[in-house]
């Protein structure tokens, strides 16, 4: 790529602006204020994406699905209801905010507001271009697994202080899924990191600008899983078994009211955009796109690619019905664990290959794209071949739901009891 | 190293491990004490990453935040009665004194030790190199260690496992749930229409 202009009206590399006013205050200043003047400033920058941002994604979610679903959608206040969003915000702060009686009143006030701090963490490293990063951080693969580990926390934390079992087991179902789903990301995430041969999210979408390919190209296994697991960690409606209204009333959140649950909702809709801009930075290339990025804004083509990929998740949550827990769970244990472990395995091998040979690599990458596609064709055919079909056909009761405390087992005998009565 | 902002960091994360750690002594709720002790957690992680150490901060949150205090919270939740209502024991006194005499042990080595100071620069890469040396150099503890979690791992499975017992039953209940009509048995359901007819 060819060097920036370094100009501060540069709109290419929108960290002109906080390099010049940094610069400016460590001529006069003391260097921490400097410093805490520029972590300031990402903060802000951070802040100024994602507030917006989210607005507009209540309405964009609400009006695609409403297309989807062949419905009209959000279309009464402001131009094609593009107000909407601000109007169920205000409702949603006009609304009375319950506390149930029994719940436990420090631990139920703290989650709507410990839910945000992953949310927005994820953006510290982030990179929206060469130099548009808060923190280039060596371990940031590391730091975004640690960051989603904690939410699972924060949704815990709200289900227990309920005081409400649904709540409660919606809180269960989080962690379940949540530290089960983590598995396949970790693996996918791991493959990514052999190839690039590097933590930082920036060098791995330099890795992809250097050899000319997107990784989505050359680990399409690695990208599903990421995408599937991710999808998971988000609750959304594939696999929102933790607030599954049918079930559980709302899950984790069934005791929020007002502006609490909305900020629940909001937080969801954020991380499933955090969740795009992941995608779209470890697998697609990031900022990068075949030298676009010296003429468009590296950001804007993130954020062309981010919402590209947030149109797939709107796709699927608009069109895929609910899948049960068991179901989910079989489906990460049997199928994504074992693939992603298959994929390490190909993909530390074609490392050690690239790094061993000195074959040219504008050839030997191709070529293991391809040998990689056939392999994630294979397994996928494979499964759903061999353990798909059966599975859904014959659903396994988890062995909680059958001990004596409910399920078939006490079904059956409460129908054997009545049959002997008669 | 003598900048405000690390003092400013350094004396902010002191306070808030040190008063989440009391917390977890104090307070007479276990959850509200898990809730603490992944508080001061958290301010560690920040001590390491004032230490230069981005590594051991971020390991620090992935295990002890994200996976050690789920699984404390998982224990006092499938506890019965642990969660809520903890009553005075008799065991009070005695722990206190025990752990107030092995505090005081530790302040007094922490204090007296005449501590070696490195005053090397930080790694730079410090991912690459642990992994380096946990692959060339330590790769038998590593190796020991993965097949320990990988027996731990079996041994959970094990545990979890259905009991053979079951089997038969279950096949049963599973045949009784294909009997039974409704959504989920084999067939068309005459629940499962578009509602059209029902109306």
């Amino acid at each position: 790529m060819t060097a920036l202009l370094a100009a501060w009206y540069d709109l290419r590399d929108l960290s002109g602006i906080s390099r010049e006013i940094t610069e400016w205050v460590q001529g006069w200043g003391p260097e921490w204020l400097a410093s805490a003047l520029s972590g300031l400033i990402g903060s802000l920058a951070i802040l100024a994406v994602v507030g917006p941002t989210l607005l507009l994604l209540i309405w964009v979610e609400r009006k695609l699905i409403a297309r989807i679903q062949v419905r009209y959608g959000p279309n009464r206040v402001g131009p094609r209801g593009l107000f909407q969003p601000v109007a169920d915000a205000i409702k949603l702060i006009l609304k009375e905010e319950l506390v149930p009686r029994a719940a436990d009143k420090w631990l139920f006030f703290l989650p709507p507001v410990l839910v945000f701090i992953p949310a927005l963490l994820v953006w510290g490293v982030l990179p929206f271009g060469p130099n548009m990063q808060v923190a280039d951080l060596n371990v940031g693969v590391l730091y975004l697994l640690a960051i989603s580990g904690t939410n699972v926390l924060v949704i815990f934390i709200a289900g227990w202080a309920s005081n409400n079992k649904y709540a409660l087991f919606g809180a269960m179902r989080v962690i379940a899924m949540t530290i089960s789903y983590e598995v396949p990301v970790v693996l996918s995430l791991l493959a990514v990191v052999f190839f690039t041969g590097s933590m930082s999210l920036n060098g791995i979408v330099q890795w992809q600008q250097q050899e000319d390919l997107i990784l989505l190209l050359l680990l399409p296994l690695a990208a599903l899983t990421f995408f599937i697991g991710g999808t998971a960690e988000l609750n959304r409606t594939p696999m929102d078994i933790a607030e599954a209204e049918s079930e559980i009333v709302a899950g984790y959140h069934t005791e929020y009211s007002g502006m609490r649950f909305g900020l629940f909702y909001a937080v969801e809709l954020l991380n499933a955009f955090a969740l795009s801009a992941l995608m779209a930075t470890f697998f697609l290339g990031g900022w990068w796109l075949w030298g676009l990025e010296e003429w468009v804004p590296s950001w804007l083509i993130l954020l062309a690619k981010t919402s590209m990929v947030y149109f797939v998740l709107i796709w699927l949550r608009g069109t895929l019905p609910r899948l049960r827990i068991d179901q989910l769970m079989s489906f990460c244990w049997k199928f994504l664990v074992p693939a992603g472990l298959l994929f390490i395995v190909v993909a530390a091998v074609e490392r050690t290959v690239l790094l061993e040979t000195d074959w040219d690599r504008t050839v030997a990458l191709p070529v293991m794209a391809v040998i990689n596609a056939a392999i994630t064709l294979a397994v996928v055919v494979l499964y759903a071949r061999t353990a798909g079909g059966p599975l859904a056909r014959l659903p396994h009761a988890p062995i909680m739901a059958r001990g004596r405390v409910g399920g078939l087992r006490a079904a059956r005998e409460l129908a054997e009891a009545a049959g002997g009565g008669d | 190293m003598d900048s405000v902002g690390y003092h400013l960091a350094f004396w902010s994360l002191a306070v808030i491990s040190v008063g989440a750690a009391l917390g977890v002594v104090v307070s007479r709720n276990l959850i509200h004490a898990v809730i603490f002790l992944i508080l001061a957690f958290v301010g560690v992680a920040g001590l390491y990453l004032v230490l230069s150490a981005e590594f051991i901060a971020v390991v620090q949150v992935l295990v002890y935040v994200g996976a050690i205090s789920v699984l404390m919270l998982f224990a006092i939740l499938l506890t019965p009665r642990a969660a809520r209502d903890n009553a005075e024991t008799s065991m009070r006194y005695p722990a206190t004194i025990l752990m107030g005499l092995v505090t005081a042990a530790m302040v007094f080595v922490a204090v007296e030790t005449d501590w070696a100071a490195v005053l090397d620069d930080p790694v730079a890469e410090s991912p690459r190199v642990i992994g380096q040396s946990l692959i060339n150099e330590f790769v038998l503890p590593f190796e020991i260690a993965a097949v320990l979690l990988t027996a731990a791992l079996v041994g959970a499975i094990a545990l979890a496992r259905e009991d053979p017992e079951d089997a038969p039953l279950h096949d049963e209940s599973l045949a009784m749930e294909a009997r039974r009509p409704g959504p989920h048995g084999p067939g068309p359901s005459p629940d499962d229409g578009d509602g059209g007819g029902s109306a």
